[in-house]
């Protein structure tokens, strides 16, 4: 009987040794011999039958992974591999919509992983992603009431969004700085999220200023330093004259509206037509 | 919700009868459904179906029981023992109704000689008058259970006169399941389990071209979807489907409902205004199905604002969503005037009114416009005004995002300004003529492409006796004769009447 249960606890026994492994290398920061451990991890889990839930799998299994699950979503964020986060996180939504008596809460990290992969989705401006997964946790499809409301890792995508939104693009300014976000992790996306920014408000100024001072546009920007700013303006095209960066709006407009005549000339033309043939049949 | 979809079902009206014994309007209706097949017409289903709501406060199951006994017995037994286990199992009565069709099978036999088979049609039928009953006596487990039966015969049975009665058997089968626990929003409910014989439903229904089952399992599918918050499921589904164009027009409305609850989520929020609207349009108006209206009209009005419309004021004095809207028109106020700290405490105090209709965290995004209506209406009301002012009239935390927001709104051409960074004051500019723009002639445009829609669906919705054509074909005889003298007498110039007629012809540009 004891070999037998030996036997059976083989792969499990190799697992935990892993998973052990696992935890001292993401400590120490190793995240490179991680995730080649993850690879072993995951091919005991398919040994085990354990890589998506079914009804007959042991708790055990199920714990064990979902850890290297978690464990490999995390790494594979440090390593900025966000394909494969997203992938894992995919893998994940199977073991956290699974009843509390099948498996217990205690433990995970569905929180963070939902708050990070939230926080992807915003740095890529997939707002319809991001809002899909809100509803779901607001509605409570895996039953952990008050979720959004109380939960930091959740709610930090959610002020984000919000400020992004509005335009308060200081306020992302000053979450996304070391100090303000919930946990390590989430500042991975801090250096996105602020290009994302710079640009959005790159192009509100485009509109809203005839002119700005560089070094006003150094704070508008966040950006370093002056020679940043120049930079900067090179890249977006705008002229820079006696220490100000001119917006080049105006002469576009101008083309623009040039253009509309041309393009309304047609639909007019276009809609008259259609008008007539109406009045043909219906008449 | 349930009782709102339930609504929409009793759309008919109420026909207040002497109210005739239920088992003999039973019959007169499989007499109907008979003729449907005979003579392959699906009117007379309808009529069928139309006659539920009548006998729907009557019904119980001792006459369902006499109707099922009187239809199938002696020669479809197993078929009457499926459907009385139906409604029997109920209550304790099941071996004497056993017991009462074993005695009566050998009298009916004598008295009736042999009947034939009894059409599948009066089966399902009877199935269904089943499910209304366990509906409305609350025995929802045994309901799933049956309908879950009754469903899979209706497959086997392959027939197309079935296809107007089949939408109601998955109809109430969804209804039973959404009741079972645990209820729909957790992860374990059997709703979820439901959608496997939905997509089946869905897939042979394809097949098979019944048109309506199609119709009425994606509505029930995407139902089923949005109670679970799996948008993007839903998405999908919408993706990889096509609505069937000649729906019957309570599904295309309820589809539109869903359509339209699924793009708001997704911000599309062109598409789901458009949706939205069509679903309160062709909403019925009978007051059974006023859940219905209500709800697609919150969805509506959030949309609106959501897009920065300010829906109209007399949508909520209408005496159907005067109550049921009040804290959206609230909402609405709030918006319109831009105020921040209101719109907080309105959200606050009717956050489980918003959770229960689902639209608190569509009401939630509106944070933006609030702020972007305060800030239009500064724009309008000075010519130039400082970034401190702004902050202080919109309870914004400080100047730096007063100067942000001001420029987004700018930029997306909430309003019509510049910003002077230096001396930190917003300058509106000045407003151009409209109607020196394009934007009349595109309103224009999109009203007469309104009516043209309308009309096109009018002459779509007319109907038209069969076989008339063949009558007209005799008449086309004389029709063309009559024709060629009126060419003569316009030729000539006879037509002194219509003189005036021709005229005003001749005056359209």
């Amino acid at each position: 009987m004891s070999s037998a249960s030996k036997a059976a606890s083989g792969p499990e026994y190799e697992l935990q040794a892993v998973i052990r492994r696992l935890r001292t290398l993401l400590t120490s920061r190793d995240y490179a011999s991680a995730a080649s451990l993850l690879t072993q991890g995951k091919a005991h889990l398919l040994r085990l039958n354990a890589l998506l839930p079914s009804s007959n799998t042991p708790r055990a299994h199920l714990i064990l992974a979902r850890e290297v699950l978690e464990a490999g979503a995390l790494t594979s964020l440090h390593l900025r591999d966000m394909d494969a986060f997203v992938r894992y996180v995919q893998q994940l939504q199977g073991f956290y919509v699974l009843p509390e008596s099948v498996l217990p809460r205690q433990g995970d990290n569905a929180s963070k992983i939902t708050g990070l992969y939230m926080l992807l989705l915003l740095s890529r401006g997939d707002y319809a992603a991001f809002h899909t997964v809100l509803e779901t946790l607001e509605v409570g499809g895996d039953d952990r009431p008050g979720r959004v409301e109380d939960d930091k890792f959740i709610q930090y995508p959610v002020r984000l969004e919000q400020a992004l939104m509005e335009g308060s693009y200081d306020r992302v300014w000053g979450e996304t700085k070391g100090n303000r976000v919930p946990a390590e992790e989430f500042s991975i996306f801090s250096e996105v999220l602020v290009n994302t920014i710079r640009l959005e408000i790159a192009s509100c100024s485009e509109q809203a200023y005839p002119s700005v001072p560089i070094s006003n546009a150094k704070n508008l920007f966040f950006l370093e330093s002056e020679g940043q700013v120049v930079e900067f303006a090179k890249e977006r095209g705008w002229t820079v004259r006696d220490g100000r960066i001119y917006f080049p709006h105006q002469e576009q407009e101008g083309l623009a509206s040039e253009k509309d005549i041309l393009t309304t000339s047609k639909q007019v033309i276009e809609n008259t037509l259609g008008y007539t043939r109406e009045l043909e049949t219906i008449v | 919700m349930a009782e709102k979809m339930d609504g929409v079902v009793l759309e008919k009206e109420e026909e207040e009868l002497e109210t005739p014994k239920v088992s003999t309007v039973i019959e007169k209706n499989i007499d109907n459904l008979s003729r449907a097949v005979t003579q392959f017409d699906a009117r007379f289903t309808l009529r069928a179906l139309r006659a539920i709501s009548t006998v729907r406060k009557n019904l119980d199951a001792n006459s369902i029981a006499e109707s099922i006994l009187q239809t199938f017995l002696p020669n479809n037994e197993d078929t009457a023992r499926f459907l009385l286990e139906g409604v029997g199992a109920s209550s304790d009565s099941i071996p004497t109704f056993l017991k009462k069709s074993d005695a009566q099978m050998s009298t009916l036999q004598t008295q009736q000689g042999h009947r034939g088979d009894v059409l599948p049609e009066a089966e399902v039928y009877l199935g269904i008058l089943i499910q209304v009953y366990l509906w409305d006596n609350k025995h929802y487990q045994q309901g799933a259970i049956f309908s879950e039966k009754l469903v899979t015969k209706i497959r086997t049975y392959n027939r197309r006169t079935l296809d107007s009665l089949a939408p109601r058997a998955y109809f109430y089968l969804s209804l039973f399941v959404e009741q079972l626990e645990p209820k729909a929003p957790s992860s374990q409910s059997p709703v979820l389990a439901n959608r496997r014989i939905l997509l089946g439903a869905l897939r042979s229904a394809v097949l098979r071209k019944d048109t309506e089952t199609q119709a009425a399992v994606l509505v029930l599918l995407l139902r089923n979807y949005v109670v679970t918050a799996d948008y993007s499921q839903a998405d999908a589904l919408v993706a990889q489907t096509t609505f069937p164009q000649n729906a019957p027009h309570n599904q295309v409305a309820r589809y539109m409902y869903y359509l339209g609850r699924i793009r708001a989520i997704q911000l599309r929020y062109t598409e789901a205004h458009e949706h939205l609207t069509s679903a309160t349009r062709k909403a019925p108006t009978s007051a059974v199905a006023v859940g219905f209206y209500q709800s697609s009209m919150r969805f509506l009005v959030v949309v609106e604002l959501l897009m920065g419309d300010i829906p109209e004021r007399s949508i909520f004095s209408q005496p159907k969503l005067e109550n049921a809207l009040r804290p959206y028109f609230r909402l609405v106020q709030a918006v319109r005037a831009g105020e921040m700290q209101g719109f907080l405490k309105i959200v606050t105090e009717n956050a489980d009114t918003f959770r229960r209709d689902g639209t608190y965290t569509l009401v939630l995004r509106l944070r933006q416009n609030v702020i972007r209506t305060g800030i239009r209406r500064l724009s309008l009301v000075y010519s130039r005004i400082s970034l401190r002012d702004i902050c202080i009239r919109l309870g914004l935390e400080n100047e730096e995002s007063a100067e942000y927001i001001v420029a987004k709104a700018i930029r997306d051409g909430v309003i019509e300004a510049s910003v002077a960074h230096e001396d930190g004051f917003m300058q509106t500019k000045q407003a151009g003529d409209v109607y020196a723009t394009r934007e009349p002639a595109e309103a224009f445009h999109e009203r007469i492409k309104a009516t043209m829609a309308l009309h096109d669906e009018c002459v779509k919705a007319m109907r038209f006796p069969m076989n008339q054509h063949r009558l007209e074909l005799k008449n086309a005889q004389e029709a063309r004769e009559r024709e060629r003298e009126l060419a003569k007498e316009i030729q000539e110039g006879d037509m002194d009447d219509d003189e005036d007629a021709s005229g005003d012809y001749n005056a359209l540009p």
